[in-house]
């Protein structure tokens, strides 16, 4: 696969910033909480690098959003979460009564519907800057292990494939979660064109 | 004014929250969670206003946007949806709809633009 | 009217637009890849700007701009971020920045931002 060179990375990653910054701006106007964004980490061959990424998640059941998308490239976005802050999360658009220690039916929706706009808006924000249509999927929640969900998203042809991800918290309530961008190496190279000219339209339109 | 409103998205939890917001102006709202239930609901009914997701599963909310169209010409489409491309709101606009708003929707933004497509003149 | 101004980014894309957008206006422009770097050219040269990026590895642009704030009271930051949300917006206010551009900047908005603060008395 054709690696990136340092001013492809360079590129990607301010339109990564900058999908990313909108993501938590969106959360933050679900939630009504302040988002704390880590820098993303752009990660090549994820099957290793992603596990070794999301080790952090400890033992236990991860829940996933998923949304395929497509377009001039296709991948998957995630909204990954713990099952402590899958709760958390959604328990915050639930009334006092209604709160849930668990992922059920109604927690579940929640999920989904918050996944939904998010992971639409990350992708929304590539599809504007990019001038290019992404299109997108019903968003789907999953609870697996981290080990089938890692497995799930780097399967066999993924191998040689990049996965894109940011941490973001909701510190006072504990929430920590993953958005997980996984695509191809042909996905990748057609990512890095349509950057490519993305870069180049905005240093001429400088002048 | 109080009117009847189709709404139409596959998330239970989205169309739970718009029909909040329209009940509590006084509409009277019926649901579909698909394209083909929408349409057979539209014919049976002819709504006053539709509001439509963009992404569903099966046939896509612009299909749907189109047929509706096709059905009848003086159908009022309103579309919510979570997809906040330029190149969603311009399609959108291209096949008739009425107005755009963007997930999560805001009460008063619903409520003041389904009040002006409904005070429209049909076309 | 050229100033001095002083670009702290991670992103040497980001660096580049910004330098043409003021290099353009007249202004004389010195980089930054990070707070470290920021600091140390910010109390050799004390220039008569600084346009600081809140997201970088290292140290986050909110310690930068307050530890610039404590070399020099003076000192005239603003801000430029990806991250739009309103509460970021305010922190930077709160710690004494004088202006907020989101990314991706246009050139109009970022000009301007420059004139206002620069015309600022200290």
């Amino acid at each position: 696969m054709k690696a990136l060179n340092a001013r492809q990375t360079d590129a990607l990653t301010e339109l990564i910033n900058i999908a990313f910054g909108l993501t938590a701006a969106k959360l933050c106007e679900i939630s009504n909480y302040k988002i704390r964004l880590e820098p993303p980490v752009i990660a090549i061959h994820p099957t290793e690098a992603l596990a070794a990424e999301l080790g952090s998640f400890g033992t236990g059941e991860v829940a996933s959003v998923h949304q395929v998308f497509g377009g001039p490239f296709s991948g998957n976005a995630v909204l990954l979460l713990n099952y402590e802050s899958a709760v958390k999360l959604s328990n915050l658009f639930l009334e006092q009564h209604l709160r849930s220690q668990r992922l059920d039916s109604s927690t579940g929706e929640i999920l989904a519907e918050v996944g939904n706009m998010l992971l639409s808006a990350c992708l929304g924000v590539f599809g504007n800057l990019l001038q290019v249509r992404v299109t997108f999927s019903m968003a789907r929640l999953h609870l697996d292990s981290l080990e089938e969900f890692t497995a799930s998203i780097s399967g066999g042809e993924l191998l040689d494939a990049v996965a894109i991800t940011t941490s973001f918290h909701i510190r006072e309530q504990g929430i920590d979660g993953r958005i997980v961008i996984v695509m191809d190496a042909s996905s990748l190279e057609q990512l890095t064109q349509a950057v490519d000219r993305w870069e180049s339209s905005q240093s001429s339109a400088q002048v | 004014m109080s009117s009847r409103i189709l709404i139409v998205d596959d998330s239970s939890m989205s169309r739970r929250i718009v029909r909040g917001i329209l009940e509590s102006a006084g509409h009277e709202v019926t649901e579909a969670a698909d394209g083909m239930a929408a349409m057979e609901c539209y014919s049976l009914e002819k709504p006053d206003l539709v509001v439509l997701d963009m992404v569903m599963g099966g046939m896509y909310g612009i299909e749907v946007l189109e047929k509706l169209y096709e059905m009848d010409e003086h159908a009022r489409v309103i579309v919510a949806t979570a997809d906040i491309q330029n190149s969603t709101r311009e399609m959108a606009e291209q096949a008739g709809s009425r107005g755009f708003l963007t997930k999560p929707i805001k009460k008063e933004e619903l409520l003041s633009l389904v009040k002006s497509v409904l005070e429209e003149r049909p076309e």
